[in-house]
């Protein structure tokens, strides 16, 4: 098995270990990106005929850097000393994470030219527990959207598994990298299901963690009560471990947790005998307009899906836990539409330093004067989807309509986390460890599909967007495939802080279903890659 | 596609929007743009029907940040920091230190 | 003029004296700094960045709260954005308190020229962040960030002034407060207190508020009372002929003394005011608010109180006494250094030291010389073991070297010369040498007599008993 395919947690055993060279396994991985990547997206780069067999994750791949880093590593290890429990490993940074030296972009053409003077914490945290950058991902535009189609930088990232359809969004070069063994880790962001959602489309492991678990410390921002950073991989274990790397308090983020930190491996192998877990049936349908528009109507999710979720939950009760049926969430339906407000009125406020003035694009036109400057570089730097969420959280925040949409969607807020409050408790009716979900509502969506629609794209996050609201840790783990073989995600939710719970539930699930036939099944770009 | 003009975003709301923004649009934006955003205030309606008081409180957070878990406020040292120069460096255009911008457009004086 | 009544109410921005920024760890005060050096990532709204709130600007805030005897010190209060854009403005919007501030409500007590009082209500008080410095050139503007992150207190009185006079008063209390309580050295020309002012007219008799009109860019006292003394002539005439004050925003130019429209808002007012969510709600709980309250001092006004009342001193001495906190102190080490005329130490305080601070440049506190200093020369004074001269010299001296006045005295040997016969041999001496004085004076001249202290002065280096030298001279003269 090529080193780009293997689990992390034993590659950076045995670079520790000094059986292995990290500057090998970073080899590894840049070959996996020059098979499978195709070219490096660009500003209003044309569509060419051959985008959709190449999966277009990077945005910029540092052979150089991460070789010296890889180095680095080996002459610790040579050393006697130890290079940390990431030894080696690739990973990915999605660019919306600024990186010291590298231009960091959020995919926007008014960042293209912003290089980052200082690095994120969560970025800093696990290269110190050596993992090696090698590259920044894609994503849309300033995280806005659920497909990784409204990035400024072209063509977008396709789906390993199928490049024409979508890998899912906003962290969708993140799953794509990892889904492709273009690396073996990356750092993501979640602020409605980003982490999660596009985990569920490529297949990987996705975790959002508790808000204020992990720093969000030059994480550039888009809804910052919502935002988290985690890590996407191919496994849970990879998973723990990175998120071992990056939690816990940073002075810099004043949002951040004085909770401590658990060892999260600890008890990762341990099962799930006794645990409780729910499924809701507010989770198996969802409230929106069709495809196409028209009124909000409920419908069931994907049959497929549902399928493969509830079978999950019956092999889990084989393997110990209690299953309880019918937990209700009833203000479940009522998340993307607060989301819609919420998020708005935070993004156009955290998207007005983008003016021009101190980095960033600014306009090559002559202006008359600073309002002529703002307009022309806003105008030319931010992507259509970025002015749609701007426009609507100055709507939804002016003043004589605050009251009607913004503190009316801070309530319903209030209302969505005490649902979870509820089911947690572990004095009340329900007494979960955990809520198990569908991750999504359908599987990846063809490119072009959906896009444009923004209401339609928005509930693709329906599932995935109340953990967000209520700040709870999520996890999406690979549960199969479709009929048509799109990969299915089943999400794990559970109370602040219980990510160790999560990821034992999940481990488990790996370990029951270990030798299920959709498991041997690879991604359609690898089909031309060697093992 | 549903009609732009149809919902509380009229040609006025938007432009007066679009001013505070402070971004231009192309024709094609603004038209996209103006019939997508009536289509989420719809989809929000139901939020904005809802009859919800102020005895239900208001969530900024999520997690409740109760004292155990509060982070310390930080105390007043100065750690400074060396990035002056390359903060400069960034910025699209610089003279003598100072950033420069085109003046502000202002009325006449009296 | 008799007719209207101005309604002004002030609008003031103070500078706190912290280490740090309010939000990151630049420091604080750059004022000699070249442009653009004190900065750092959150400061300048660099993409990703968060702001982390300074301890002490909290409680400098508190404490300024509670010398306002707010009505209540909010135990949770929240930050709030302000949106806007302008080129001083980094992130686009200002970290600032709205809807649940550190304080309300609160009371400013002034002392009138007459005697009276004036109660002036304030209406909020609140922590924000400075902005940069824009500096206009020809068709450009020029940015420094050095300010920006700078801890402010925004203090907005209610419109309980109704004169350019009272106005002024109310600023020079204020700063002399803020110096008081150490929160900001309130330095206007260095724009560490900022005011602009509301101003209205009404008859009098109304209780109606009209149209005020706003003045800003005032930077001195002096210049705000000269402002609005200028701008309510001006809506007087404008009324008085007819027509409507608008709600102009008005520009002073201190060069010409003249007050000009300013350019309409740049930028919409609509501010989308919503709570800060990069940072947490404030807790002050009792034990801090405790802490705090223990550290208020006796303010200015209470303490001018007591030197009236407990050291019985006339008004005009407790007001410059307690004008700066450190000489309040000083007089009052003295006092308690024992045995001395309490009006004695205030004349010495008002006189040689006061103009000692001035030349120094320093506050009483700043000095070498120590009350304990003081004390010894006044008691060596009332011992008659020195002279009024030796004593205004020992200030001096001790002031440049920080040793006691009575040290130096022994060891130099500046005692007073009051042994009556060292004097007569002194001042026979002086008679001789000066014949045709002793003539004039015999003849006629008694005012020589000065003179003749004065030699004798000279002969013991300045360190004769006057009274008794002069009271020998008289007697020799008249042999």
């Amino acid at each position: 098995m090529s080193l780009a395919d293997r689990p992390g947690h034993e590659v950076a055993a045995e670079v520790r270990r000094g059986s292995l060279k990290a500057v090998e396994v970073v080899e590894a991985a840049f070959k996996r990106i020059e098979q499978v990547d195709g070219r490096r997206p660009a500003l209003g780069a044309e569509p060419q005929p051959d985008d959709q067999q190449f999966i277009h994750a990077f945005l910029l791949a540092d052979r150089q850097r991460a070789l010296a880093a890889a180095a680095a590593i080996d002459q610790k290890v040579a050393a006697g000393e130890d290079p940390g429990p990431l030894a080696g490993l690739p990973l990915a940074v999605k660019d919306i994470f600024c990186v010291r030296g590298t231009p960091s972009t959020a995919a926007s053409r008014i960042l293209a030219n912003f290089v980052a003077p200082y690095s994120a914490t969560p970025v800093e945290r696990l290269e110190a527990a050596g993992a090696v950058v090698i590259g920044k991902v894609n994503l849309d535009e300033f995280t806005f959207g659920s497909s990784n189609e409204s990035t400024a930088f072209l063509p977008p990232p396709g789906n390993p598994w199928r490049p024409t359809h979508v890998p899912g969004g906003s962290s969708g070069g993140s799953a794509a990298a990892v889904a492709a063994g273009e690396s073996a880790l990356s750092l993501a962001t979640d602020t409605a299901g980003s982490i999660r959602q596009p985990a569920a489309f490529c297949g990987v492991v996705g975790l959002k963690p508790t808000y204020g678990r992990v720093s969000r410390y030059g994480l550039i921002a888009f809804a910052s009560s919502l935002d988290c950073p985690g890590p996407a991989a191919r496994n849970v274990t990879d998973v723990a471990l990175a998120l071992q790397a990056m939690a816990g308090r940073d002075p810099r983020d004043a949002t951040t947790a004085a909770a401590p930190v658990p060892d999260y491996s600890e008890r990762l192998e341990a099962g799930v005998a006794g645990m409780r877990i729910g499924l809701s049936s507010d989770y198996f349908r969802i409230v929106a307009p069709p495809v196409g528009g028209g009124e909000i109507e409920t419908r069931p999710i994907d049959p497929d899906i549902e399928a493969t979720i509830r079978q999950a939950a019956e092999r889990l009760a084989q393997a110990g836990a209690v299953i309880v049926e019918d937990v209700p969430l009833s203000n479940t339906h009522l998340a993307i539409p607060a989301y819609f407000v919420i998020s708005r009125v935070e993004a156009a406020s955290n998207l007005h330093r983008y003016d021009g003035v101190k980095y960033g694009h600014r306009t090559a036109d002559p202006v008359a004067d600073l309002h002529q400057l703002y307009r022309k570089s806003r105008g030319e730097g931010f992507g259509t989807q970025v002015k749609l969420r701007i426009l609507m959280g100055m709507y939804v925040s002016a003043e004589q309509y605050e009251m009607a949409y913004y503190e009316k969607a801070l309530r319903v807020r209030t209302l969505i986390r005490r649902d979870f409050e509820e089911v947690f408790n572990p004095a009340g009716d329900y007494r979960l460890d955990a809520l198990l979900t569908p991750t999504t509502p359908t599987t990846a969506f063809p490119l072009g599909a959906v896009y444009g629609d923004s209401v339609v794209m928005q509930y693709a996050d329906a599932l995935t967007v109340p953990a967000n609201h209520a700040g709870i840790p999520g996890v999406s783990v690979p549960a199969g495939l479709s009929a048509d073989g799109l990969p299915i995600g089943l999400q794990l939710l559970g109370a602040d802080f219980s990510e160790a719970t999560l990821l034992r539930i999940g481990r488990t699930w790996e370990q029951i279903s270990a030798d299920d036939a959709w498991r041997s099944q690879r991604p359609m770009v690898l089909a031309e890659v060697g093992p | 596609m549903p009609n732009p003009a149809d919902g509380p975003i009229t040609a006025e709301v938007f432009a007066h929007l679009v001013r505070l923004a402070q971004f231009e649009l192309t024709e094609q934006e603004r038209d996209y743009l103006r019939s997508e955003l009536n289509g989420q205030l719809k989809a929000i309606r139901q939020l904005e029907a809802m009859e919800i008081g102020d005895e239900l409180p208001i969530t900024s957070h999520g997690v409740p940040y109760g004292p155990a878990i509060r982070p310390p406020i930080r105390q007043d040292e100065i750690t400074g920091s060396p990035l002056a120069d390359e903060i400069l460096e960034g910025a699209p255009q610089v003279q003598d230190r100072y950033l420069v911008v085109p003046d502000i457009p202002h009325e006449e004086l009296k | 003029m008799n007719e209207y009544e101005p309604v002004i109410g002030l609008e003031t921005h103070i500078q706190l004296k912290t280490e740090s920024k309010i939000f990151c760890g630049c420091r604080a005060d750059s004022w000699f700094d070249p442009p653009n050096s004190n900065i750092c990532p959150v400061c300048t709204g660099l993409p990703g960045v968060l702001p982390a709130i300074n301890e002490r600007a909290v409680e400098q805030a508190m404490l300024l709260a509670l010398a306002m005897s707010v009505d209540e010190l909010q135990p949770v209060s929240y930050f709030a954005r302000k949106n806007y854009f302008y080129p001083d403005l980094p992130k686009g919007y200002q970290i600032s308190q709205y809807d649940e501030p550190l304080a309300r409500g609160g009371l400013m007590v002034l002392p009138l020229a007459d005697g009276a009082s004036l109660k002036v209500r304030i209406a909020k008080l609140h922590l924000e962040e400075d902005a940069g410095k824009t500096v206009h050139q020809t068709d450009q503007r020029l940015i420094d960030f050095n300010r920006c992150g700078v801890p402010l207190v925004e203090m907005v009185t209610e419109p309980d002034l109704r004169s350019a006079d009272e106005a002024a008063t109310y600023l020079i209390r204020l700063r002399q407060l803020l110096r008081w309580l150490d929160v900001s050295d309130a330095d206007m020309e260095r724009g560490q207190l900022r005011c602009d002012a509301n101003v209205s007219i009404r008859p009098v008799g109304s209780d109606q508020l009209n149209t005020k009109t706003e003045i800003k860019n005032v930077n001195s006292i002096e210049a705000v009372r000269q402002a609005i003394e200028t701008e309510i002539a001006r809506q007087v005439t404008v009324v008085e002929s007819g027509g409507q004050v608008e709600p102009w925003t008005l520009d002073w130019d201190e060069d010409s003394g003249t007050l000009r429209k300013m350019r309409s808002k740049e930028t919409e007012a609509d501010y989308r005011y919503f709570r800060e969510p990069d940072l947490l709600p404030l807790h002050i709980d009792e034990a801090w608010l405790a802490r705090i309250k223990q550290q208020l001092p006796e303010l200015p006004l209470a303490r001018r109180a007591r030197f009236i009342e407990a050291y019985g001193l006339p008004a005009y001495d407790a007001e410059i006494l307690t004008e700066e906190r450190s000489l309040a102190d000083f007089f009052e080490a003295t006092v308690a250094a024992g045995g001395h005329d309490v009006k004695v130490v205030s004349n010495w305080l008002m006189n040689d030291v006061l103009r000692l601070i001035r030349e120094k440049g320093v506050s009483a506190g700043g000095l070498q010389l120590r009350p304990e200093h003081l004390s010894e020369i006044l008691a060596m004074l009332a011992d008659e073991q020195i002279n009024m001269t030796t004593a205004k010299e020992l200030v001096e001296r001790t002031e440049e070297s920080g040793e006691s006045p009575r040290q130096v005295v022994e060891r130099e040997g500046l005692g007073q010369v009051s042994d009556r016969d060292s004097l007569v041999k002194l001042a026979r001496r002086t008679l001789e040498a000066s014949p045709e004085q002793v003539a004039d004076y015999r003849g006629g001249k008694q005012t020589l007599i000065g003179w003749f202290v004065g030699q004798l002065m000279r002969q013991t280096g300045g360190k004769a008993n006057p009274q008794l030298a002069r009271q020998v001279l008289e007697e020799l003269l008249a042999e």
